[in-house]
């Protein structure tokens, strides 16, 4: 019977000769074992990659993009699989090139303050690694403990501390890529400032994996500020904390993080793994955090609560401990998880719009909300005006799912209006492909696909991603 | 615009850095650019792009175009939301016109390149040029959030946006920055800013040649603890002499901050500095002053003023961070066997370090040389950014091609099919 089944199910040329380039034991092929690979953070669209792949070097990446090439497969990158946009979903059938094998740390350097890592090295785990010596890695996606750097990379992520230090393109100093037709190259091998010719590093960071695989990271670490302290802040009316946090900026301060939440956000975090007993009737609050030299941050950290008194703070405190501004930021930092307690679904969006706009912005989110009859959360970062509005459906009730995506849309709406964009950290994706002609023209996403087609010339990496193309709009419309 | 109107059919621009026209047109609107562009891209034309010209000798093997495109007088704010902290200016605005208007509002575009009273900030992207405290802030990369750019066919792109995060679509701004014109002309240009620091000020810690290595140890000592310097520049001691009249190694040590931190970094200097190294303090109005007249140490093909018989050049080198004192050391190593003025001074933390040097062609030509392969053995990167059009000619002034280079010339042919912008002015003859 062994033997029938096995003469019945002829085994595929191309899973063997992709078996062939990296182990039997790396290759998924099965349905029943590429059904967890149909789709990454954004769940509402799903499609089946042909295989999935767990290189174990950029030899082993290098050969099956070029096997893939040869043979004019389509094929894409993952990491973690926690991006929000669908940009490691397969739409075309792809074989999944899988970083999660190529996961060490390969070198780190604290007199010139840099590290190497392979791609599927995760965020955080680079920070745990030289935390002993006093340094970090500034890039703190919410993800941060699962998502991969090499996924940050493509993303160009940000995270609560980037208001200060910037987010990944600001802390990458040189990549190793494959490029689609299997080609390695290294850009900035030693991490140096200006290597000559166009920026590609920052080209390909936050280029959505759609120019090449990177296979090598140089990124930039920091050493510890002396101290930090954190200021929460609670408030009956979001207008206010929004002044505050206009007038917290135009102080002069730059605040290491400056973190918002509204009434629905609360509560979600507070029904969520680590409430810290924020009340529940007010309307907004704010997590704020100053770093530095320590002899500088109390007078800083008493504008701020002066700021909060003048806009009619119910209550303003600073964290106690290391364990209590702890407790505020992991209720922070997994507030998106937490809607799951308030809501069977909930869509995550990501807005920025200038500063000031904020409480119009929150305004014309509320009216959306209202006219879709549907719950809309908001925990942002309101520092650096990147909104998170997070939608809250069911989508075992009819329609619903559509309602949410709507709505979503109809929040880059009203970020574009202001002069805003529709994404500040989570990417394009095949999420807001549509939403991108809400903010560049005809011509500008041409300019666009024209860089891309030198790099990928055939389309075979990741395609069908970012761009809007009439062709390519439709067949999206129609899966979902 | 006809160009033939603007045209006065003459050389305006000196030859001697080469980059120049036969004429030269000033637009004074995103129109004009878009219309001269046009015209000169349908006619096989070729344009030499230009702000007010403080770079005519950064790069370039042709001594003459068919246009030369001045943008100094497409100049001024377009818009600054003070509360947003992000401001748009047209590509003519010198870096003082800006930094000037900012400071009203107690903001400032964080980048201080050389030159600021002549260079444009279309310029200062265009050669992604930057200063001292790109220690602190970074470098344009960092700051630019959005441009509007004119391709060579005359339509308008923009690039980014007016947010200070974004990451709708490829980051094209990165292109841009430090493409040396050759992608398209920049015409507005969106940044973000900064709060002007509550205090600043700058200590100076000079030692003698021979004790170098006491500074270095210092120097780790620093970058290991939680001090954070807005900027950490090694001086040697030919420049340290002119600026300071200490013929010794200097470190610049610059703190922004509020006055209690910037104090008890100064304290911690004081405590911890070698003891064989002289120290002074400088006050906010002081180190302004002496960053003042730090930035206009580099030559300028605005100005020509040295001897017919000597020549002026600058070279660029990239490091990594503590490098920086091997390279400052190879530089007086090469000065006691070389006729050539050579002052140096490199950014300890991010690693670019400036060579000028001044003397006959032959000690010039033969140091640039030396340096370069010098700094190949430390698999540095180095670019002569200045240089008179007729050296050029002999010495590549770009750093080795890239094994990737093909991408380079891609995205040129994509972006500028014809040529028509700054043609062999940039890297590989792009
Ligand atoms: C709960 C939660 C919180 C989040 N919070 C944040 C946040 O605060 N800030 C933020 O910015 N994002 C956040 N994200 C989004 C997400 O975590 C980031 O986008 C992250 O960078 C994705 O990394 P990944 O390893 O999961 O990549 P994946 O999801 O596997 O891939 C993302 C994209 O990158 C490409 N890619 C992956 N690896 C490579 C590679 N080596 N080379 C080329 N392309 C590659 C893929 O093709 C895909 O297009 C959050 C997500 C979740 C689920």
């Amino acid at each position: 019977m062994f033997f029938t089944k096995k003469k019945k199910t002829p085994r595929d040329p191309t899973i063997e000769h992709l078996a062939d380039i990296v182990g039997k034991k790396s290759i998924l092929y099965k349905k029943e074992d590429l059904l967890s690979y149909d789709c990454d953070g954004f769940t509402i669209h799903k499609a089946i990659p042909k295989a999935v792949v767990f290189p174990k070097d950029t030899a082993e990446v290098a050969a099956v993009v070029k096997y893939c090439s040869a043979h004019k497969m389509p094929f894409l990158a993952r990491g973690a699989g926690t991006g929000l946009s669908g940009g490691a979903i397969p739409l075309n059938g792809e074989v999944i090139i899988s970083l999660v094998k190529m996961k060490n740390l390969l070198s780190v350097d604290f007199e010139n303050r840099q590290a190497v890592v392979q791609p599927g090295f995760v965020n955080l785990k680079l920070t745990n690694s030289i935390a002993d010596k006093g340094y970090y890695y500034a890039p703190d996606p919410s993800s941060q403990y699962v998502c991969t750097i090499g996924g940050n990379v493509a993303e160009n992520a940000g995270g609560a501390h980037c208001l200060k230090y910037g987010v990944t393109t600001n802390h990458i100093l040189g990549l190793e890529v494959v490029l689609p037709d299997g080609e390695i190259i290294e850009i900035s091998e030693n991490g140096l400032p200006d290597a000559p010719g166009y920026d590609l590093l920052g080209l390909l960071t936050g280029s959505e994996g759609t120019l090449g695989i990177v296979t090598k990271i140089t990124v930039r670490i920091l050493k510890n500020p002396e101290g930090k302290q954190t200021v929460l802040a609670y408030f009956d009316d979001v207008e206010n904390g929004s002044q505050a946090v206009s007038d917290i900026i135009s102080a002069g301060i730059v605040p290491a993080a400056l973190e918002m939440m509204d009434k629905t956000a609360i509560e979600g975090v507070e029904a969520g793994t680590y409430p810290v007993g924020h009340p529940d009737d007010i309307e907004a609050l704010l997590l704020i955090e100053v770093d530095g030299i320590i002899t500088g941050i109390a007078e800083q950290i008493e504008e701020i609560m002066n700021v909060c008194r003048r806009w009619n703070v119910r209550e303003v405190k600073v964290a106690e401990s290391e364990e209590e501004r702890g407790r505020w930021w992991a209720n922070r930092k997994t507030g998106f998880g937490a809607m799951g307690a308030i809501s069977p679904d909930y869509l995550v969006q990501d807005g920025v719009i200038p500063r000031s706009k904020l409480p119009e912005v929150l305004r014309n989110i509320r009216k959306i909300s209202e006219e879709s009859e549907l719950r809309i959360a908001n925990i942002f970062h309101a520092g650096d005006g990147n909104l998170h509005p997070l939608i809250l459906f069911d989508s075992r009730k009819p329609g619903e799912t559509e309602k949410a995506l709507k709505a979503g849309s109809d929040c880059l709406k009203a970020c574009a209006d202001v002069g805003g964009s529709i994404t500040g950290e989570h990417g394009v994706g095949i999420e807001k492909i549509e939403e991108m002609r809400f903010i560049f023209t005809e011509e500008e996403l041409e300019a666009q696909t024209n860089v891309r087609d030198v790099f990928n010339p055939d389309g075979l990496l990741n395609s069908g991603k970012l761009f809007p193309t009439p062709s390519r709009c439709m067949d999206v419309k129609k899966v979902m | 615009m006809e160009l033939k109107e603007v045209s006065g059919g003459q050389l305006v621009l000196s030859k001697k850095y080469g980059n120049t026209g036969l004429s030269v047109v000033t637009p004074k609107s995103e129109e004009e650019i878009q219309q001269i562009l046009c015209t000169a891209n349908e006619e096989g034309k070729k344009i030499s792009v230009m702000g007010r010209g403080t770079k005519r000798g950064y790069g370039g093997v042709k001594e003459e175009y068919d246009l030369v495109l001045s943008l100094a007088n497409y100049k001024g704010i377009v818009e600054h939301t003070v509360g947003d902290m992000t401001v748009t200016a047209r590509p003519g605005t010198t870096i003082a016109e800006l930094q000037g208007y900012l400071k009203k509002h107690d903001q400032m575009v964080s980048i201080d390149p050389s030159w600021p009273e002549e260079a444009t900030i279309g310029g200062v992207i265009a050669a992604n040029e930057s200063g001292p405290k790109r220690l602190k802030y970074g470098a344009a990369r960092d700051l630019v959030i959005g441009l509007r750019v004119v391709y060579a066919d005359g339509s308008v792109i923009r690039t980014g946006g007016k947010v200070v995060k974004n990451v709708a679509g490829y980051d094209m701004n990165k292109l841009f920055i430090g493409s040396m014109g050759t992608l398209g002309v920049i015409s507005e240009i969106t940044m973000k800013l900064r709060p002007l620091p509550k205090f600043e000020s700058l200590v100076l810690l000079s030692i003698d040649e021979d004790r170098l290595e006491e500074l270095k140890a210092f120097t780790v000592k620093l970058q290991g603890s939680m001090i954070e310097p807005a900027s950490l520049e090694l001086v040697n001691p030919a420049l340290s002499k002119k600026l300071l009249d200490r013929e010794e190694y200097t470190l610049l040590i610059a703190f922004e901050d509020v006055e209690r931190a910037v104090r008890y970094q100064e304290e911690w200097v004081a405590a911890n500095k070698p003891d064989a190294a002289i120290l002074s303090n400088l006050s906010s109005d002081e180190s302004r002053e002496f960053w003042k007249g730090f930035s206009v140490i580099q030559p300028n093909a605005l100005k020509e003023n040295e001897p017919a018989d000597h020549v002026q050049a600058t070279v660029k080198i990239s490091s990594r961070n503590i490098q920086v004192f091997d390279i400052l050391e190879e530089v007086r190593l090469l000065k006691q066997v070389n006729k050539a003025e050579l002052d140096a001074h490199g950014g300890l933390g991010h690693g670019v370090s400036f060579v000028i040097l001044k003397g006959p062609e032959e000690a010039v030509t033969s140091t640039i040389a030396s340096l370069r392969d010098f700094v190949r053995t430390k698999q540095g990167f180095t670019t002569i950014k200045h240089l008179p059009f007729e050296l050029r000619k002999k010495i590549d002034t770009w750093h080795d091609k890239p094994s990737y280079f093909f991408l380079f010339e891609g995205i040129k042919r994509k972006v500028d099919p014809k040529n028509t912008l700054n043609h062999k002015r940039f890297i590989g003859g792009i």
